[in-house]
């Protein structure tokens, strides 16, 4: 898997390439805004970009604006966005901009190496990757009649983690269920919100998010 | 309870309605020996100010035509500004006027950049208090200081003259009252010292008259309009909430890049040295090591952010110890001098603290100055900073900049921030901050 890297501080970008070097991925490049990343991922055609959101000279949300035009130019490319803060609305720009191979995390996620490179790999290889904290901003919001109300607590975890993006597999090694019991939650959800179940992964986190995005207000 | 006193009629209230009115008698004489100084020395200075600006008007203007009376009449606006500025201190100090300066622009610079720059100059034309001030100077104080300096002479000379008429006697050179009377007899010049113990009876309150129409003119020219007031404390809201605003965009942007990079480096430097731990020992220790280093890294940088947002020795101990500290982390040497009695408000505290860390921060990174002198001291009811440094000088006030940042601060207190920095040097930067008791 070879990788470009668009952070500016040069104190994480070392970093995430020694933590990545160590994992057996291969960062082919490392640059520090986004013009660069334009040219870096033309030059390296990389699987996957890990973008810094705010980058100069601007310093507001040029990563994500630059990493959003880098997957018009390069559809197969697959982009991990990572952010200081959690902002639902970059969020929603990563969704509109379509295609397979997203994620958005927050920074302090490189902390847990394990995780974290799960992630990375999840969305190289066409995968979601939301982080928890986007997730619960998604689905705390309140609304009238909210169908997510009529969820058990149980059924709200498995979507949680849907919409992060982990497989059947995944949710079942994290809430220490059976694949089939998964998939049993799974069903029951997509007939109480209404959504139509797909067999594709991740045709299915976007309609789990686009559903959460699309009910705001 | 003193008036109570004063209808009383026992011995001691007696006594003390007659203290009183000695008082009273006393205070009104201090008060016209004063108000008859203004006045004097009013009718000195008038005239020097009429010739001199009559003069210097009427070069520049003959001269414009050759451009060399451009800038002949930008520095006697500069001037004039200034002469009203000695008016008003003068009006402040012997006429116990409370008038406050009441240009809306906050002026700094060097002396060519206030008379000279035309962002400064046309700041100027475009304050009417400027044009008050030259109507005042030129059409109204002139010609009142003369009446009043005759009337005031006169008066005195009268009472003065008519009481002397007893001793004039002796010596044979009384009065001459109109072409055939010389006062030469001894009940006659008696009669004169009664009528000038009269005059001079009245004259406190003639003289306070005369200041009286003085004070009156320069409060209604030389002071600040109230709606010219209402809309320089707009501006200045708006300035100072801006001025937050971008301080704490400051803030959040020193955080982001400072603590918070730090800090994520090292939860992933010991993500990566916990991930190593079995594999690969050695490695997982180094990383530790690094991690190590981050944190104190991050300490050091949270507890600069922290100083910089407030220090907090300057709430424990005041300005003289904030100071100190101040200069013991500059690279060029300091010489702090505080002399005030009382601690100030806090925000004037502040103010001052930051007024002198900014300037320390300018003369270190772009003055090449070798030694600075800090002063902060006390007059009146005004907190006076000054640091001056010996430097190459040409410190300016640039958008955006620290300087600009400065003046909003300080002028959210109502204090003024003058800066005078000529090319060679020095620089001396100055606040007055008022302090409200």
């Amino acid at each position: 898997m070879r990788v470009v890297i668009a952070e500016d501080s040069v104190l994480l970008r070392e970093g995430l390439s020694r933590l990545l070097a160590d994992e057996g991925i291969e960062v082919v490049e490392g640059v520090g805004d986004g013009d660069e990343l334009l040219a870096a991922v033309a030059r390296q055609r990389p699987d996957l970009a890990i973008v810094d959101v705010r980058m100069p000279p601007t310093h507001t949300d040029e990563g994500l604006r630059a990493a959003i035009e880098a997957r018009s130019r390069a559809p197969e490319l697959a982009i991990l966005v990572l952010s200081q803060y959690v902002e639902e609305r970059y969020a929603s720009d990563l969704l509109a901009a379509g295609g397979a191979g997203i994620g958005y995390l927050l920074k302090e996620r490189v902390a847990d190496v394990g995780e974290f490179v799960d992630s990375v790999r999840r969305v190289a290889e066409g995968g979601t990757a939301f982080d928890p904290e986007v997730v619960a901003q998604l689905m705390g919001r309140r609304r009238r009649n909210d169908p997510l109300s009529e969820l058990t607590p149980r059924e709200r975890e498995v979507l949680t983690l849907m919409a992060e993006g982990l497989s059947n597999n995944a949710i079942a090694k994290r809430l220490w269920l059976t694949v089939g019991a998964v998939e049993k939650h799974i069903g029951s959800i997509f007939a109480r919100l209404g959504l139509l179940p797909g067999d594709d992964e991740n045709r299915r986190v976007r309609a789990v998010l686009t559903y959460l995005e699309g009910v705001r207000g | 309870m003193s008036s109570a006193a004063s209808t009383t009629t026992t011995p001691g209230g007696r006594r003390r309605l007659l203290r009183g009115r000695v008082g009273r008698f006393h205070r009104g004489w201090r008060r016209a020996l004063v108000d008859t100084a203004y006045i004097l020395t009013g009718f000195a200075l008038s005239l020097a100010w009429w010739v001199l600006l009559v003069t210097l008007i009427a070069t520049g203007a003959g001269m414009v035509v050759t451009l060399v009376g451009i800038p002949i009449l930008t520095a006697t606006m500069y001037l004039w500004t200034r002469i009203a500025e000695t008016e008003r201190w003068r009006a402040r100090r012997m006429l116990g006027l409370d008038v406050p300066s009441p240009y809306g622009a906050i002026e700094a610079g060097g002396f060519l950049a206030l008379v000279f720059e035309p962002r400064v100059v046309w700041a100027r034309m475009k304050d009417p208090a400027v044009w008050r001030d030259l109507v005042y100077l030129l059409v109204v104080f002139f010609p009142l200081a003369i009446a009043t300096f005759c009337i005031a002479v006169s008066a005195w000379a009268v009472g003065v003259g008519l009481v002397a008429q007893p001793f004039t006697y002796w010596t044979g050179a009384g009065l001459q009252f109109g072409e055939s009377h010389r006062v030469d007899t001894l009940p006659e010049s008696l009669a004169c010292l009664v009528a000038g113990l009269l005059v001079l009876l009245v004259l406190p309150w003639v003289i306070g008259l005369l200041a009286a129409v003085h004070a009156w003119t320069v409060r209604s020219l030389l002071g600040p309009r109230q709606s010219e007031r209402v809309e320089q404390l707009t501006r200045q809201r708006t300035e100072a909430v801006d001025a937050a605003v971008a301080e704490r965009r400051r803030i959040e942007r020193d955080l982001h890049d400072g603590a918070q990079q730090r800090l994520t480096a090292l939860a992933m430097g010991l993500g990566r040295a916990r991930a190593k731990l079995d594999s690969d020992p050695e490695a997982a220790r180094e990383l530790v090591e690094q991690a190590h280093e981050d944190a104190k890294q991050a300490l050091a940088e949270l507890r600069n952010l922290a100083r910089g947002i407030h220090p907090a020795i300057l709430t424990d101990r005041g300005l003289d110890a904030a100071l100190s500290h101040l200069a013991a982390r500059s690279p060029v040497p300091v010489e702090i001098s505080v002399e005030i009695a009382d601690r100030p408000s806090p925000a004037v505290e502040s103010t001052a603290y930051f007024v002198v860390a900014e300037a320390l921060t300018n003369a270190a990174k772009h003055s090449a100055a070798r030694s600075i002198r800090a002063r902060v001291w006390r007059f009146d009811a005004t907190l006076l900073v000054e640091v001056v440094d010996d430097g190459v000088g040409g410190a300016a006030i640039e958008p955006g900049g620290g300087l600009e940042g400065l003046t909003t601060r300080v002028a959210t207190i109502d204090g003024t921030l003058s800066i005078s920095s000529p090319a060679g040097g020095p620089t001396v930067v100055r606040a007055e901050l008022p302090c409200v008791s």
